[in-house]
């Protein structure tokens, strides 16, 4: 009953419902606009919900994460850039669609199959997060550990075409994590005798300006490049078309959960392989995947919306997050004084079920603004960039100040927006930067209780992850990133090119 | 427009930026920046407590430092190898001055914002930025970039709450202003 009360918390007080629309609303037009992203979103958004209380900040927050997940599809199909990772195949055979005048179409047919894989993903986590919170009670430091290295690694390896630029993005993460006290024995880490070092580095600074700063002042580049005009006709899809697509829409919001609930992987691989798996099973397609076929619309439209719900199964059960923008929300939750990980279910069981709530109302309102609000869309898309990314770069001051009201932060926020500004020229993915920072703490922490407890002897410590089958497990999937990369990227690979030469036909 | 181009400058969370088979220019000496900050830190983390014990507040530090290095040394190996893409330049595609002028811009906020205040810095921040990037008249510069202020101004202020540093701007005094108004207005 008090499960039933908290999931319901959020419908029943006008305030929260307001926030989660707003949340969903913003999520949708920022995932929307070419050169804002979701990340940055959340990222910028976190610092100013800092003072508010838990509920209203999550609530506005899942609104912003389920709406800009979807968001990011529109750009795919309207102009092949993805507005987030999550978007990549939606753009493969969106775009095609859009270039053909059908981007209406393609639009109401992602808006609804998106709702349905979010609802999907959050019945899952409804039903399997206690089950995997008291499995996770058994976990040992070690499993921790190695879960951490294994969530890094995934993103590290998947999110660019190098896995050393990849890993070493996710080592640096994890240093900018250790810098300051050590908490167990107070020694000053990374500190170079600076007093302002040993509270560390703020988390939202680094966060804000990777995701924010970087990202505007890389858009500087093409401030001046002319603004497409959209052309959108019917938006809501006939209902057999829907029908059409349920079967296949089913299967890729199971690859999509699945995919999403792994630690370290979220909707981006999930949306690829679903569009992979729809290539597989669908026989004779109306039209040729990659041009524009809509079975490759729906595939990774569904996968990446469920693989929503999916993380969130990690991220409440573990406190493992599956990408960068699961990272920032547990960076968010650890800021409103929660501590994600088995302890949720049974110390806040609320909390929980007020995240589940939060995210079917989020997931409602996505649907509704999906297919509502043409004209308002065109104008907000068609912003001019020359007043858009000052005012980014603003908030972005602002952001980073406001948490703790120190100019220092800004300073961080700014250098890290600059060097962050270059690993992206270079190729060096920051997703893994992100989840480095947040996982540095329960890496380091459960090392130490591992090599502790058995009595700092690396043999002892071996034997026990040989021993149980679950260190095994993991330990096992750690090494065979390093081995098995090839198949990974040759499929990512495949999928990209494919894109780029639907690009130039 | 050229999508390809936009991809290559990273310029999405979901594309990095860079060419899987060419080196951009300047991308050699920041690689070599990123080895001597990876070994300067290796040794930051090895004075913390050296090889003490496994369970020592530096382990993981050195683990992760020495594998920034390994890392580093792997993808510096690759890039000299690498041939540059010839149809870029370094002031054009990776630090055009824009970039630079922002930056500095940007640097001038931090600095001015305690001591003159939010309103003031965010109003000559937001003017410069739009009449540097849009290149329009004055009426046009002032009025967006003074419209958004006011807007971010209410929205943060208002709904937000958050406190930024009020300097030479009588901001508090204004807030008071406009209660009194509206109180002896409800009267």
């Amino acid at each position: 009953m008090d499960a039933l009360m908290a999931f319901l918390t959020v419908f029943i007080t006008p305030k929260l419902l307001l926030l989660s629309a707003l949340g969903t609303f913003a999520g949708v037009y920022v995932g929307a606009i070419p050169g804002l992203s979701v990340t940055m979103a959340v990222s910028i958004l976190i610092s100013f919900t800092f003072s508010w209380d838990v509920y209203p900040a999550i609530a506005l927050m899942i609104g912003i994460y389920m709406g800009g997940v979807y968001g990011g599809s529109r750009t795919a199909i309207l102009l092949n850039i993805p507005g987030a990772p999550s978007a990549i195949a939606t753009a493969l055979d969106g775009y095609p669609m859009a270039k053909r005048g059908e981007a209406g179409e393609a639009i109401g047919v992602t808006t609804v199959m998106s709702f349905f894989g979010g609802l999907v993903g959050i019945a899952v986590l409804a039903l399997a997060a206690p089950f995997i919170s008291d499995f996770a009670l058994k976990f040992q430091p070690r499993d921790y550990m190695l879960l951490a290295v294994l969530g890094i690694l995934l993103v590290g390896s998947l999110s660019s075409g190098s896995l050393a630029k990849g890993v070493f993005a996710g080592a640096f993460g994890l240093v900018i994590g250790a810098v300051g006290l050590d908490p167990l024995t107070f020694t000053e880490r990374f500190t170079f005798g600076f007093e302002a070092l040993t509270g560390g580095i703020s988390f939202i600074a680094v966060m804000i300006g990777m995701f924010g700063v970087s990202e505007a002042l890389l858009q500087l580049h093409t401030v001046s490049a002319p603004v497409i005009r959209q052309k959108i006709s019917r938006i809501v899809p006939s209902f057999s078309v829907i029908k059409k697509y349920l079967p296949l829409s089913l299967q890729t919001s199971s690859i999509g959960v699945i995919i999403g609930a792994l630690p370290g992987t979220g909707g981006d691989i999930a949306a690829l392989l679903a569009y992979d798996h729809a290539k597989r099973v669908t026989k004779n397609p109306e039209r040729e995947f990659g041009d524009g076929a809509m079975e490759g619309l729906v595939a990774p439209e569904t996968a990446n919306n469920a693989a929503v719900g999916g993380a969130f199964i990690p991220m409440t059960t573990l406190g493992i997050p599956g990408d960068a923008v699961t990272a920032i929300m547990i960076g968010a939750l650890f800021i409103h004084g929660l501590n994600p990980g088995p302890m949720l279910m049974i110390e806040k069981p609320d909390m929980f079920w007020f995240i589940v709530g939060s995210l079917v109302a989020a997931n409602c309102f996505m649907l509704l603004f999906g297919l509502t609000g043409l004209r308002l869309f065109t104008k907000i898309v068609e912003m001019p960039k020359s007043v858009l990314f000052p005012l980014i770069m603003l908030l972005s001051v602002v952001g980073a100040y406001a948490v703790k009201n120190a100019i220092t932060d800004v300073y961080w926020m700014l250098g890290f927006g600059v060097f962050g500004y270059f690993m992206r020229l270079y190729g060096y993915p920051l997703g893994p930067v992100i989840l480095g920072v947040i996982l540095s703490r329960l890496l380091d922490d459960n090392w130490r209780r591992a090599i502790i407890s058995e009595r700092e002897d690396l043999g002892r410590f071996f034997e026990g992850v040989v021993s149980s089958p679950l260190s095994l497990t993991l330990f096992v999937a750690v090494v065979l990133i390093f081995l098995s990369q090839i198949p990974f990227r040759a499929t990512f690979r495949r999928l990209t090119r494919r894109r780029s030469n639907v690009k130039e036909g | 427009m050229s999508i390809e181009n936009e991809q290559h400058s990273g310029s999405s969370d979901a594309t990095p930026g860079g060419y899987e088979n060419k080196r951009r220019p300047g991308e050699i000496v920041f690689t070599l920046v990123l080895l001597a900050a990876s070994i300067g830190l290796l040794w930051n983390a090895y004075g913390i407590s050296g090889f003490e014990k496994l369970s020592a507040p530096g382990t993981v530090p050195m683990a992760a430092t020495g594998v920034m290095v390994l890392s580093v040394l792997i993808i510096l190996a690759r890039t000299v190898q690498l041939k540059r893409v010839m149809s870029e330049r370094l002031g054009k595609h990776i630090l055009p001055w824009v970039v630079v002028i922002f930056v500095l811009m940007l640097g001038g906020i931090a600095s001015l914002l305690e001591p003159l205040g939010f309103v003031p810095t965010a109003a000559l921040f937001l003017i410069a930025g739009v009449k540097i990037l849009a290149r329009r008249g004055w009426g046009f510069t002032f009025a967006v970039s003074l419209g958004s202020l006011l807007l971010i101004w209410l929205i943060f202020r208002v709904v937000f709450t958050v406190l930024m540093p009020e300097g030479v701007f009588p901001e508090a005094e204004i807030v008071q202003f406009f209660r009194d108004l509206t109180k002896s207005g409800g009267k």
